[in-house]
């Protein structure tokens, strides 16, 4: 038995994810109670700063869901978030934190089982990852 | 952050039972009653009704709230009832912050004790982000009313008479030095083959004598600054040698002019003097030199026109004149080209006599065309023969992978008309698909194919037609619809080309700054919702430079052009601003300019004497990517600060 429940920080851009998120409720689909969702105007806005301080402050896997390529609500955003991470997941390497715990989706607002999904497929991955020990290193 | 100004007010929405069932209200209530800065904390059956939005406004006043917390469903819903309400009892209305325990929380978790366990981390998380909220205000700026429409076609010419209506001051600037676009060289249109002048004539008058279109012919745009309300725009006005205010149009200039060149208005079919009128009853009736063939003005001897002209209307001196117009908002109209035959060489377009595109045969059929309206092959004959190929350079992979939209109903349009005009002539039309949309297409189909000697070919693809010389026929071979290889041989051919964006487009693009679609056609804001606005703000576009469409289409897209021009920008009206923006610390920022080349709408500029970037609010929407890029943290966005974003973040957290 894994009674071990991670916490995940997810940045849902307004337009897309958000909205999809939304949709998902309204549609009544159940999915784990483990996503704690941060509205942002774009996907571009998450600062690189921000998934740092989450992972510090015990979250155990961070998502970033954003409009699909050449859907931006604000034309390239999704682009300049897609270039973060892929330099943040670099860094965050180097830091010991695996790479399944940063994850990136592109996510319209009519894919609600999408949405389902990879929320819950993230969930499964942490429980098999177990806690993030960064946080030992401060205690 | 504990901060004795700071007085929150939560409220629980139950949401009727929508909340209530999925979730132990009074043991969230209990939990956040605890934190700091919370004044009071009201679970309440259902905010957003009346009874509940006075408790809200009542409160506020009674305890001196200086911040709201409501957990009810997604801000999507009403977040917007909620600022009026902190507006009316006298907040700020972005003091607010809602956190979504309905659609994100209570609709999503079955389990009661989990969906608790969650809604106490979303609420934590607002308190904890209100404290850091503040006060923004929608501010306002001076705008110019006056309006800037690009080409003067059906769809700016209906942009600038539909803005004129309502007093506006247009400039409607042209390229060539006749208005009316594409449709002013055809001579019936679809689908009730009334006679295209008798319905653009009137409009184009309308335009040349109405006080408020100023039309700037044969000129072209060479740049752009400045923003929604307040654009400052250089158009070049060509050198027209004719000086248009004595010019009566009398064509004594062009009899007596020696150059004789292809007359492109006639797609190259005839010739036309280097002084010209471009077509009978183009308008304005004026005439106009052309520079590069004139004689004169390529240093020869010769003042023919001049010598002719019995009103002293030539003026070899002329040159081109920069004129600056400041205007509010611009309409981008500039239309279409045809998609090139020559570049598919089994259609042996230019080689095999005989063989035209659409708007070639528009020019045979029109009465002030070539021909006169005549249709005659090249040895002056009428064809018995005639064949009509659909879908060139559309719906291929190779050209164009979009369907036109308009071709199968100007092919029908020509077989109707040489119908009318040459009864017992054979007319086959080759296509793979049709496509009819509308409320009069099938009909109009339909009155056709009842006709004699009109034969409709499927074939199996259209880029298995091929045109071939056969003595003095053209033979089409085809693959029939079984994959059979077939001819069949006629004396003329139309090929029914695709429409494309026009040759300037990446040009234009670049000079107002928006975008294309991997065609070349101007982007719309939005597919469905915003079909004439672009991602500048201010810029609309209308009519085939958005995409091919037909002329309903075209009138419809410049009158709805105008419609948001006329309801948005208003004389004497300030332009109210979205409030959430960037915002530069000027002593933190270090002019790196790494922001700068990220930001989609050109917000931000370089500051040459201070050293610091800043951003211009009307262009700026929000989207923080500048705030995320800048290395100094000297941006805030505003409303989605960092302060507020790691603030909600450790209130997510919270153990």
């Amino acid at each position: 038995m894994n009674s071990f429940e991670p916490k995940i920080i997810a940045f849902l851009c307004n337009w897309c994810s958000y909205e999809c998120a939304d949709s998902v409720g309204r549609a009544q689909k159940e999915y784990p109670s483990n996503l704690r969702v941060v509205r942002v105007m774009c996907s571009g806005r998450v600062d690189p700063q921000f998934v740092i301080k989450a992972f510090k402050e015990d979250a155990e896997g961070i998502m970033i869901l954003g409009c699909h390529a050449g859907e931006c609500h604000y034309k390239e955003g999704n682009y300049q978030a897609l270039r973060r991470y892929i330099l943040l997941k670099k860094m965050l390497a180097q830091f010991g934190i695996e790479g399944g715990r940063l994850r990136l989706h592109w996510v319209s607002a009519s894919e609600g089982d999408k949405f389902v999904t990879i929320v819950s497929e993230m969930v499964r991955d942490l429980k098999k990852l177990g806690p993030l020990l960064l946080r030992d290193m401060e205690r | 952050m504990k901060d004795e100004k700071i007085r929150i007010g939560v409220y629980i929405c139950e949401c009727g039972p929508n909340i209530k069932e999925a979730m132990d209200v009074n043991e969230i209530a209990e939990f956040i009653r605890g934190f700091e800065n919370v004044v009071l904390t009201k679970p309440f059956h259902l905010l957003c009704s009346e009874e509940g939005k006075t408790l809200i406004e009542k409160d506020i006043k009674e305890y001196q709230l200086t911040n709201i917390v409501l957990a009810a469903c997604s801000p999507k819903e009403h977040e917007i009832t909620f600022r009026k309400v902190l507006r009316n009892a006298g907040l700020n209305p972005f003091l607010l912050q809602i956190a979504n325990i309905r659609e994100q929380c209570a609709w999503v978790i079955k389990d009661k004790a989990l969906a608790t366990q969650k809604a106490k981390a979303m609420i934590a998380a607002a308190v904890k982000r209100v404290a850091y909220h503040e006060p923004l205000e929608t501010k306002e700026i001076q705008c110019h009313s006056d309006v800037l429409v690009v080409g003067a076609g059906v769809a700016g010419i209906s942009a600038a008479l539909t803005l004129a209506q309502k007093n506006r001051k247009v400039y409607l600037v042209e390229k060539l030095p006749c208005i009316g676009g594409k449709v002013a060289r055809y001579e019936k249109v679809f689908p009730s083959l009334e006679c295209a002048s008798c319905v653009l004539d009137p409009l184009l008058d309308e335009v040349l004598h109405n006080e408020h279109i100023e039309l700037i012919a044969f000129s072209e745009i060479e740049e752009v600054l400045g923003f929604y309300g307040n654009f400052i725009v250089k158009v070049r006005k060509k050198a027209r040698f004719v000086d248009s205010t004595t010019c009566i149009g009398c064509g004594a200039c062009s009899e007596a002019c020696p150059v004789k060149i292809k007359n492109e208005y006639n797609e190259g079919l005839d010739n036309r003097k280097a002084i010209y009128i471009p077509y009978p009853g183009a308008l304005p009736h004026v005439a106009v030199i052309d520079g590069k063939h004139c004689l004169h003005l390529q240093g020869k001897e010769c003042n023919a026109c001049q010598d002719a002209c019995p009103f002293g209307s030539i003026r070899y001196e002329d040159t081109d004149q920069i004129q600056e117009l400041e205007v509010g908002a611009i309409v981008l109209a500039t239309g279409f080209d045809i998609f090139d035959p020559k570049k598919v060489s089994r259609y042996g377009y230019g080689k095999i006599k005989n063989v035209y595109t659409s708007l070639e045969f528009e020019r045979l059929l029109n009465s002030t065309g070539p021909t006169e309206g005549k249709i005659l092959l090249k040895n002056g004959q009428p064809p018995k023969r005639i064949g009509l190929i659909h879908c060139v350079g559309s719906r291929t992979k190779k050209y164009h992978e979009y369907c036109s939209g308009i071709c199968c109903m100007y092919s029908l349009k020509f077989s109707h008309l040489i119908k009318e005009q040459l009864p017992d002539s054979s007319i086959t039309e080759f296509y793979s698909d049709f496509c009819l949309p509308g409320r009069e297409s099938q009909s109009f189909f339909k009155k056709l194919a009842d006709k004699k000697g009109v034969n409709f070919i499927q074939v199996k693809n259209i880029d298995s037609v091929e045109l071939k010389k056969k003595d003095n026929t053209i033979l089409v071979k085809y693959r029939d619809i079984n994959g059979k290889i077939k001819g069949r041989s006629f004396d003329l051919v139309i090929l029914s080309v695709a429409l494309e964006a026009a040759r300037n487009a990446r040009e234009l693009a670049e000079i107002f700054d928006i975008s294309q679609d991997k065609d070349g056609f101007f982007l719309e804001e939005h597919t469905n919702i915003a079909p004439v606005s672009t991602s500048v703000g201010g810029i609309f576009i209308a009519g085939c430079a958005h995409g091919p469409k037909d002329i309903q289409g075209a009138v419809a897209e410049g009158q709805a052009a105008a419609g948001r021009i006329l309801s948005k920008l208003i004389p004497g009206e300030k332009l109210s601003l979205e409030p959430i923006t960037a915002e530069v610390d000027e002593d933190l920022c270090s002019g790196c300019k790494t922001c700068i080349s990220l930001c989609p709408y050109k917000a931000l500029t370089y500051d040459q004497k201070k050293k610091t970037v800043s951003v211009n609010e009307v262009l700026c929407r929000g989207c923080g990517i500048c705030v995320a890029t800048c290395p100094g943290a000297a941006i805030k966005a505003r409303h989605f600060t960092d302060k507020q974003i790691v603030a909600e973040i450790k209130g997510l957290l919270q153990r």
